[in-house]
């Protein structure tokens, strides 16, 4: 059993791993491609799609920019409704006030519907350590659970499972045999997790937005399990990250447009579902006592950090993953870290603050774009993967010849003659990349930092079997590459000194300049 | 310790107050502004202007809402009084030999009469006796029947609000659901209701609002899809008018 640790291996050795694995590597590739592939119908089929991501974004960088005041609002409503709030700076923090909640509670069981913040904070380990049970209710998580797992997808945690093997793990816990067969397993999880919801103390529910005017939270899923957890335990807790928030119902309805659709290509989830406060006096179902835990753990070293700040508008879809070559090339668990994909690349070093000990991740990564073009916020994770080399390097994190790798990439991020001169091959690579099915990646300029950009539309043989031939091939494109790369780094450093310029966001937009300059001006933006 | 719960919960909530201001001035200050006491200029409230002028007809509603919801696995019927509906609740009490019903306490609901037309099952009324455990009743119930407060057709989705007298788990816990609703209650986007939440204000929101737009499904096993994984596996959207 894995046990959910990172393993201490290198991002390299996890997806060797990963790429032994036939199953995994078919799964992902078409679990992802199903995603793509509904998302794209649905933004398609609901239209003005550019302008909907430019209100989602716009909608998110507004509550940013604005965090305090709305967290403020927020809180004081909730407070009113009779959500009992608390604020969590470190992981550590909220671990041990939900444990407090537990103890007081005399819980033997907790009921759990999926929750980003909960992976982050390893709570189900925690809790365990003071004898209560934790049950994950969310089928595919249910199922990693019981294998000892983490998951491998934000929206399908255990894409990496076959039915056979989940027959298995599902058979252990029935103590008898069940066939391979998705009705009936499934049709076992729901008798056997009835009794847990009706035995359980607590429910535990992460958020997807939190709004600030009427201190309600909102949750989107398709099984019904959150809304299980919030409405038969008598305690229920909340695990919200700091930047769930919106302002108001009405700015839901973006959300809502967005979220589904990039998450699984939905319309919208089979349940959404406001929760205002803990249940009225006269209704006969509903949490007697409401917490919500309001966690930071490393949220707040983005804000204020130019390049970092629009990590926070992430609403969790995991349309980048589905976008991303390398992850549908090597699947989610090679990422060693609660949120995979680009997403993860980006978030996980940043929240740990530590750059060193994550860069790999985004060593992992192609910069081809093509998680930008997914996000329904518009989040450039891509320039800042670029961000995070040069900052492992600044550091003095960086081997030497990553350093030298990087060397070289600043020289040709530096000069914008110099990259002229450079840009012989006609297409941009971002098109390229986008057309004809194809992900095709290219080589950066050295070696180091270019390991595992990976074509996943390779023929029959592995990939590390063709590796040697393929870094051939690869490395006349790289000039091409980095020009697209280069340009889109140009564009938007263009973008973010040319304030107050352009209509839609600008007064959130020279918000964050100001906050940039000053960033600037201290000689650094990160701690 | 001999503290009492109370005492613990004033403790705790004495400790979030202190810590808000430090939490939230940290917040303020990486953002480079001081404390924040008016609300911002927010230029972007809800969704953009071109699409909440779309407004469809009726007709079209129905029509919209129907797809969207027999496309996800639901049901759909249109019928044309609540007395139509009784019959065709009735007719499927007595195919799938139901033994237990449970039904939210509303008027519309009581007109039913499904106490008279069904003698032989249990026909509960939500939250009608204070003593019972109505939770585990609503776990062992075969119908669960509820009136929707509102029903969106761009998204094929019923929307219901929790009330003493309408339970969450009416409509979660049952096998089989159905969902009334008056045509008239159905309007064009999701913002129209979305709306009517920010105008109520937070001292008249209920604690429990629900959009509901289908069965309860997953695809966790080999996306393979799976209905009925928690909440109920068949659901019955039916217009009445
Ligand atoms: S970064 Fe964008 S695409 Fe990726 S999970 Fe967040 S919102 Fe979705």
């Amino acid at each position: 059993m894995s046990g959910g640790s990172k393993g201490g291996a290198t991002v390299k050795a996890r997806a060797e791993i990963a790429l032994n694995d036939e199953f995994l590597r078919k799964a992902v590739r078409f679990t992802t491609e199903r995603l793509r592939n509904g998302k794209k119908k649905a933004s398609d089929e609901q239209g003005n799609w550019e302008q909907w991501r430019e209100r989602g974004r716009a909608i998110r960088l507004h509550t940013i920019a604005h965090l305090d005041y709305y967290l403020n609002l927020f809180v004081d409503n909730a407070r009113a409704n009779g959500v009992h709030i608390h604020f969590a700076a470190t992981a550590a923090e909220a671990v041990e006030i939900s444990l407090d909640i537990a103890r007081r509670c005399g819980a033997r069981s907790v009921v759990k519907s999926k929750s980003m913040v909960s992976e982050e904070l390893h709570l189900n380990q925690a809790l365990e350590g003071i004898g209560v049970e934790a049950i994950e209710s969310d089928l595919g998580e249910y199922i990693i659970q019981l294998a000892g797992e983490m998951p491998s997808h934000i929206v399908i945690p255990a894409i990496h499972k076959n039915r056979y093997q989940i027959a298995e793990l599902l058979s252990r816990e029935a103590g008898y045999e069940l066939p391979p067969d998705t009705t009936a397993l499934a049709g076992f999880v729901r008798k056997k997790l009835r009794e847990k919801f009706l035995e359980a103390d607590i429910g535990m529910t992460g958020c997807n937005f939190a709004i600030a005017e009427t201190g309600s939270m909102v949750l989107f899923e398709n099984e019904g399990n959150a809304r299980m957890v919030s409405t038969i335990p008598r305690t229920q807790i909340t695990l919200m990250g700091m930047e769930r928030i919106i302002p108001s119902w009405s700015d839901l309805e973006v959300m809502a447009t967005l979220l589904p659709r990039s998450a699984t290509g939905q319309k919208l989830t089979m349940y959404m579902s406001g929760i205002t406060g803990p249940r009225r006096s006269a209704d006969a179902d509903g949490p007697d006592e409401m917490h919500m835990i309001i966690v930071d753990n490393g949220r707040s070293l983005q804000l204020g950090d130019p390049e970092f700040q629009e990590l926070l508008n992430c609403i969790r879809c995991g349309a980048c993953l589905n976008a991303c070559p390398v992850y549908r090339h090597i699947g989610g668990h090679s990422y060693g870290s609660t949120y995979s994909g680009p997403i993860g690349a980006v978030l996980t070093p940043s929240l740990n603050a530590n750059v060193a000990e994550w860069d790999d991740i985004a060593n992992a990564s192609t910069l081809c774009g093509a998680c930008y073009e997914a996000c329904p916020v518009k989040i450039p994770l891509h320039d800042m993967l670029v961000y995070l080399r040069r900052r492992k390097v600044e550091d003095g994190h960086g081997s030497k010849l990553e350093g030298l790798g990087m060397g070289g990439f600043a020289a040709i991020m530096g000069s914008s003659r110099r990259l002229g001169g450079m840009l012989r091959l006609g297409k941009t690579g971002q098109r390229l990349l986008l057309r004809d099915g194809f992900i095709k990646s290219r080589l950066g300029p050295l070696k180091g930092w270019n390991a595992y950009r990976v074509t996943p539309a390779l023929p029959k043989q592995s990939f590390r079997d063709r590796w040697p031939t393929l870094e051939q091939e690869l490395r006349a494109g790289l000039q091409e590459m980095d020009a697209s790369v280069s340009e889109r780094l140009e564009r938007r450093l263009q973008e973010r000194t040319r304030k107050d310029s352009h209509g839609t966001d600008s007064a959130d937009n020279s918000q964050l300049n100001r906050v940039r300059d000053k960033q600037w001006e201290g000689g650094g933006g990160h701690e | 310790m001999n503290e009492s719960h109370e005492e613990w919960l004033a403790r705790l909530e004495k400790r979030s107050h202190d810590r808000q201001k430090a939490f939230i001035g940290g917040i303020a200050n990486r953002l480079g502004h001081g404390p924040m006491t008016e609300a911002p200029l927010n230029p972007h409230r809800g969704a953009p202007d071109f699409w909440t002028a779309l407004e469809w007809n009726t007709e079209e509603k129905v029509k919209r809402f129907t797809d969207n919801f027999l496309s996800v696995g639901g049901h759909v019927e249109r019928l044309a009084s609540f007395s139509d509906a009784s019959a065709f609740i009735v007719d499927k009490a007595k195919e799938m030999d139901v033994k237990i019903v449970l039904r939210q306490d509303e008027p519309a609901l009581n007109e039913l009469e499904l106490e008279k037309a069904l003698p032989e099952a249990e026909i509960a009324v939500w939250n009608s006796d204070r003593d019972k455990a109505w939770k585990t009743e609503a776990a062992g119930a075969d119908f669960g029947i509820v009136q929707a407060d509102h029903a969106v057709a761009y998204t094929g989705s019923a929307v219901v609000l929790s009330s003493s007298g309408k339970g969450r788990s009416v409509s979660l816990l049952p096998t089989v659901l159905f969902i009334l609703i008056p045509v008239g209650r159905l309007v064009t986007r999701l913002g129209e209701v979305l709306e009517t939440f920010d105008q109520a204000g937070k001292e008249n929101l209920p604690a429990g609002i629900h959009f509901i737009s289908g069965p309860s499904r997953s695809s966790d096993i080999e996306n393979d899809l799976t209905i009925g994984v928690h909440g109920p596996g068949i659901v019955y959207a039916l217009l009445i008018g």
